[in-house]
């Protein structure tokens, strides 16, 4: 051991949290001092020779592109010291003041009493209690399971849905179901062009990294960002290729609102277009190509069915309206002659597309429309010929699919899940999809079509309607949370905080590290530990380097009298068994009969290939094993280029297994959704959202928000870290001192609202308002503001026609989801006002919110929630 | 033996790794005879800066490493009269036992890389992670982080080629002899787009004379197929520029990039009579 690195440990720095393990780095600890010392990438060759890791190579255009041997961390797993160090790190059990379980329950004053400390025992107790009670009096499905959503990511001590672990045993529970968030339009919208299951995104990317060196003329980037989206999981390897790229003189075209952080360094064009007015750009596309007869007739011939009925919409037979470029301009922004000249461009070269997840392009009102808009595009022009494929730079082995990477394919993914303690399932008897838990809350019955579980197949979405609650039970009266993120993350947030302090919900539990955001409206709340305080396996596979299992040593002992989500849950097991009969063995029964994490850990790691190479006491001593590049990756088909060359031999799982540009599943089963019909179109307004600067209300409301996966949390984590807060992009210092979230505003509508750069500035609508600091700024086109979402909540005025300091956008989203029959959550590109702000009069008329106590370096403190001298 | 640090601007992707494991490293963290712990917040051993440049939509950011310069005839050495070391691998390194109280050594830094800690009462810099160095490590800490060799860290004689193209932080202090060297440094860009407005169309091939008004230099380039066109790494200064295309009156207009960079907007050409 040399004496500045102390011992060396193996942690995954990934924060997709649903056993997805990620961003793989070393750890020095100073066990002496029981500290972390530092956190820096990782080499996959220190324990393995190189050669049996069988690195790959891509030759094309007379230069090699070649992996590395050193992870490529980011620097949100760097600086993640500060985050388990947080100043905002729950102490010790916390029950809400004004809550007495045996008494009134002030269900109103959530989001503003504060906590007094009680013990383990005290808080098991109640919760134990609350757990029967709620059983005995409503039924099992009366307690809502928030366990999904994104933090860190671990198997043993299963973050997010460990409680379902208990409560699967017990009966049953009500699961808010695991939207497919990240992936909305192409979900609902492209699924029913090209098949596509699971997420409708391409599904079959091998070797396209490779195809485009070699045959690539342009990458269109249609709002991904490369250089933010992946960091929470998977590392910097997206990056490289965008360097690679640019080696290789192929072309990079960005088209969004905004310069995002990939479009700021490695762009070659940039078209700017109006938050969700894509889909306009794309038919106008489609018109040049129709009028100018520059589109794959004989591909089309013998791949797609319906063309006819899109080209007739296109060319205006179906409203009158041709989708001209001329008529494109005014509802995107993009000049008539740009969208021309871009049209005849992608005709006359080898264009792919690539993704990453989120954005305006798939998160807003009717955004399955552009979704499937882009594919059919894509199939005008061949769709899978060599250099012309969709992908993504993120996700490569999502749901364990060795189709789904881009580059080239490792041996082996490996499969830790017999360790995973996290949520048991993504279906259940009683769920409630996670965009209408308000609503779900407040006024059941509720009623949707399909399970809303991300990944099911494209059947699914017919499968309904289905219903909250179910037939002849109760609603939901108690909430038991470990993702307390909802007011952060999902749509219409201010009718959550309503929603949360329904009289109906008796009982509000959450488990979580940090006191933040929906922790705010809990009654009783137990400290997590990060899993720097725990012991754990892990898998990244997401790299693009070398995928890896690894052994998590704890590097230092628990914070204060946190514990793990498993072993809190384990706490409330034990608790539970004096009431024997249906608790009777309960700890033994959700431990899979009486299993310690040791166990799982082992059962983890045999279920991989290491387990053919090493015991899992050697494992254990050499940390990680690094699995080699598949020998044959290299003869994988590129993307789909089977599909291309012979569709009926390799067909999609659309019904007719080719593009279908009319769906005829669609029209079959919702015949009278206008919104989302057969043929992809642009959709006005409709289905509760009027979201148009052409719209009404617009008139209010001039500008279309974009609201990207932020550049320095991952969605609502590490809004703390104060060697992040000081980075310019981060946060902006207010004339107050506090550090507000970031709102990019184009210098021309800085000028007609009197905006400088360090202004406070609310962007608003009638659902609410939140405050950001202005930046002003050629990063976002005129007419749109930019503001990240996930920022923490720090509540002025709570509930609809609120007002929140942390600049928490959700708040302000709409709650109609993205359509009738599409059940996705609308959180960006959606109309607001904004208006500069005195925060001094603020704090006057606000004196306890503007008061709360408050570190500018780290946000506000957890003392500030505590009761003084309790 | 003598070390260099290389930043290469083209390279950097704006990550702020290295500003953050410069951090991860120092703070909370004390090296004994090499540096005492980095204030948490608000000081930067290691800096990186960044700039928006241009207009919609010809917006590019740059971004730049800022840390000590290690120079061979380091200003700070000669403030301080023995607290200041020069090693043989040529890091410079403020000795924390002896700089207690020289506030001045802020002050003589040129490339405002020394900041005072009040909490200590001490100077404080980057030490280029000579704790590290002398304990086997090949490199410190923010090159060790970067994902894109955007910064490098090595000896001086192997990086040669890319020294003999490289410029210094600062134009103006040759006499310093910086050991950190800059490759690709941003210059200005002027960016536009030619187009025929009343066809509504944009001119592909349209040819794009640039003269520096000052020295008479020339520089040409033509419009892409979506009618764009770009001059990058041009020096500040008056330009005239004259824009060409066939069956088009010819149109000049002035540009001037001593302040900034420019996006001309599109530049509509009438067709000749």
């Amino acid at each position: 051991m040399s004496k500045t690195k102390g011992k060396t440990i193996v942690k995954g720095l990934g924060f997709c949290a649903a056993a997805i393990g990620a961003n793989v780095c070393s750890v020095d600890v100073d066990t002496e001092k029981d500290k972390i010392l530092r956190i820096r990438p990782f080499q996959f060759d220190e324990a393995y020779e190189r050669s049996a890791m069988n690195p790959w190579q891509i030759e094309a255009r007379g230069r090699v592109f070649e992996p590395g041997f050193k992870s490529l961390a980011v620097p949100l797993s760097l600086s993640y010291k500060k985050r388990v160090y947080s100043e905002n790190r729950i102490p010790f059990p916390l029950k809400r003041i004004d809550w007495d379980p045996k008494g009134e329950r002030n269900p109103q004053s959530r989001g503003r009493s504060k906590y007094v400390r009680i013990s383990w025992d005290e808080a098991t107790q109640i919760i134990a209690e609350e757990i029967k009670r709620v059983h005995d009096t409503y039924g099992p499905l009366s307690i809502l399971v928030q366990g999904d959503g994104h933090g860190e990511t671990k198997f043993v001590h299963g973050t997010h849905g460990c409680q379902t672990r208990l409560l699967g045993k017990l009966g049953e529970y009500t699961l808010q179901a695991r939207q497919p968030d990240s992936w909305e339009g192409w979900y609902w919208g492209a699924k029913h062009i090209w098949g596509m299951d699971p997420l409708g995104q391409q599904n079959l990317q091998n070797n396209i990294i490779e195809d485009i060196s070699k045959n690539g003329d342009a990458v269109l980037f249609w709002g991904a960002d490369p250089e933010t989206t992946p960091w929470g999981w998977g590392g910097q390897m997206a990056s490289r290729i965008c360097f690679w790229f640019t080696e290789l003189g192929i072309k990079q075209i960005h088209i969004s609102p905004d310069v995002n952080y990939t479009n700021a360094v490695h762009a070659d064009t940039w078209i700017p277009v109006l938050p969700n007015t894509d889909a306009a750009f794309q038919l106008a596309i489609a018109y040049t190509w129709l009028t100018e007869e520059s589109y794959d007739k004989e591909y089309l011939a013998s791949h797609s069915v319906g063309f006819e009925n899109f080209a007739y919409y296109v060319l205006g037979g179906e409203d009158g309206i041709p989708k001209s470029p001329k008529w494109a301009e005014k509802k995107c922004g993009v000049p008539s002659y740009t969208i021309k000249a871009f049209a005849r461009y992608w005709a006359k070269h080898v264009v792919s597309i690539a993704h990453c997840n989120g954005g305006s392009f798939i998160r807003s009102a009717f955004a399955h429309e552009p979704a499937r808009l882009e594919v059919a595009l894509l199939g005008m022009q061949a769709l899978g010929k060599p250099g012309a494929n969709q992908f993504k730079f993120i996700e490569w082995a999502l749901f364990g699919l060795p189709s789904v990477t881009p580059l080239p394919l490792s041996s082996e993914i490996p499969n830790c899940s017999p360790a995973f303690r996290g949520r048991e399932a993504s279906v259940k008897p009683s769920i409630i999809p996670k965009t209408m838990i308000p609503e779900a809350i407040m006024n059941p019955p509720v009623y949707w079509y399909g399970h809303i579980a991300a990944g099911l197949p494209r059947e699914d979405q017919f499968v309904g309607p289905l219903k909250f609650p179910l037939e002849g039970k109760e609603r939901i009266h108690m909430i038991w949370s470990d993702a307390p993120c909802w007011a952060t993350c999902w749509n219409g947030g201010y009718k959550i905080q309503d929603a949360i302090r329904d009289p109906s919900i008796e009982f509000v539990l959450v488990q979580h590290p940090w006191m933040e955001n929906d922790c705010l409206f809990a009654d009783i709340i137990l400290p997590i530990n990060t899993k720097f305080e725990e012991e754990d396996i892990g898998t990244d596979s997401d790299n693009g380097q070398f995928n890896v299992v690894y052994y998590e040593q704890r590097a230092i002992q628990p914070l204060g009298e946190s514990k793990s989500d498993l072993e809190a849950v384990e706490e409330v097991a034990r608790k539970l068994e004096q009431f024997g009969g249906i608790y009777a063995g309960a700890h033994y029964r959700m431990m899979d009969e009486g299993k310690t994490a040791e166990d799982f850990m082992r059962l983890g790691f045999e279920n991989t290939g290491a387990a053919k190479k090493m015991d899992f006491e050697e494992f254990k001593v050499k940390q990680y094993y690094p699995f080699p590049t598949r020998e044959d990756w290299a003869e994988l088909p590129a993307g789909l280029i089977q599909f291309y060359e012979d569709p009926e031999a390799y067909p999609l799982t659309t019904p007719s297994g080719k593009l279908e540009y009319y769906s005829t599943a669609l029209a079959d089963i919702f015949p009278d959704d206008v919104i989302r019909g057969p043929i992809p179109r642009w959709i006005e307004e409709g289905d509760g959202h009027q979201e148009r600067i052409t719209s009404e209300r617009a008139r209010e409301f001039p500008f279309l928000i974009v609201s990207n996966h932020p550049r320095w949390r991952v969605h609502a984590n590490h809004d703390d870290v104060t060697w992040l807060r000081e980075i310019p992009t981060c946060k902006v210092k207010g004339p107050d001192g506090y550090a507000y979230e970031p709102l990019w505003v184009n210098p021309v509508d800085a000028g007609k609202l009197g905006l400088k750069s360090g202004d406070v500035a609310k962007i608003y609508n009638e659902r609410g308002g939140v405050l950001g600091g202005v930046i002003v700024s050629e990063r976002i086109m005129p007419g749109a503001v930019y503001q990240d979402h996930g920022a923490r909540v720090d509540p002025i005025v709570i509930g609809p026609g609120g007002l929140d300091r942390g600049g928490a956008n959700n708040l302000i989203a709409p709650y109609p989801t993205t359509s009738k029959n599409a059940h996705g959550e609308v959180t960006s590109g959606y109309l607001v006002n904004i208006e500069k702000v005195d925060v001094f009069s603020l704090a006057e008329i606000y004196p306890d919110a503007f008061g709360r106590k408050y570190n500018q370096d780290s946000g506000v403190v957890v003392s500030e929630f505590l009761v003084e001298g309790v | 033996m003598a070390k260099v640090f290389i930043f290469d601007a083209d390279k950097c992707n704006g990550c702020y790794n290295c500003q953050i494991v410069c951090k991860d490293e120092h703070v909370g963290n004390e090296w004994e005879g090499y540096a005492k712990p980095q204030p948490d917040t608000g000081q930067f051993w290691l800096r990186v800066t960044e700039k928006v440049r241009g207009s919609v939509p010809k917006v590019k950011v740059s971004y730049n490493v800022i840390l000590c310069q290690h120079c061979d005839n380091a200003p700070c050495q000669v403030a301080a009269q023995g607290a200041v070391r020069k090693r043989e691998d040529g890091l410079v390194l403020i000795d924390p036992n002896k700089a207690k109280g020289r506030r001045e050594l802020v002050e003589s830094c040129p490339y405002g890389t020394i900041f005072y800690n009040d909490e200590l009462d001490m100077p404080q810099k980057c030490t280029g992670c000579a704790h590290l160095l002398d304990d086997g490590w090949l490199v410190p800490r923010c090159v060790d982080a970067c994902a894109n060799e955007a910064l490098l860290f090595g000896e001086e004689a192997e990086f040669a080629e890319l020294i003999a193209r490289a410029e210094p932080l600062i134009e103006d202090r040759p006499q310093d002899k910086p050991r950190v060297y800059y490759l690709n440094k941003p210059k200005r860009f002027i960016a536009g787009l030619v187009v025929d407005l009343h066809a509504d169309e944009v001119l592909i091939g349209a040819t794009l004379t640039l003269e520096n008004i000052a020295s008479g230099e020339v520089l040409t380039t033509s419009t892409d197929e979506l009618g764009d066109f770009w001059f990058k790494q041009i020096s500040k200064g008056n330009y005239r520029l004259y824009i060409e295309a066939d069956g088009y009156l010819t149109r000049a207009i002035e540009v001037d990039t001593t302040e900034k960079d420019v996006n001309t907007g599109p530049i509509d050409l009438y067709p000749a009579p």
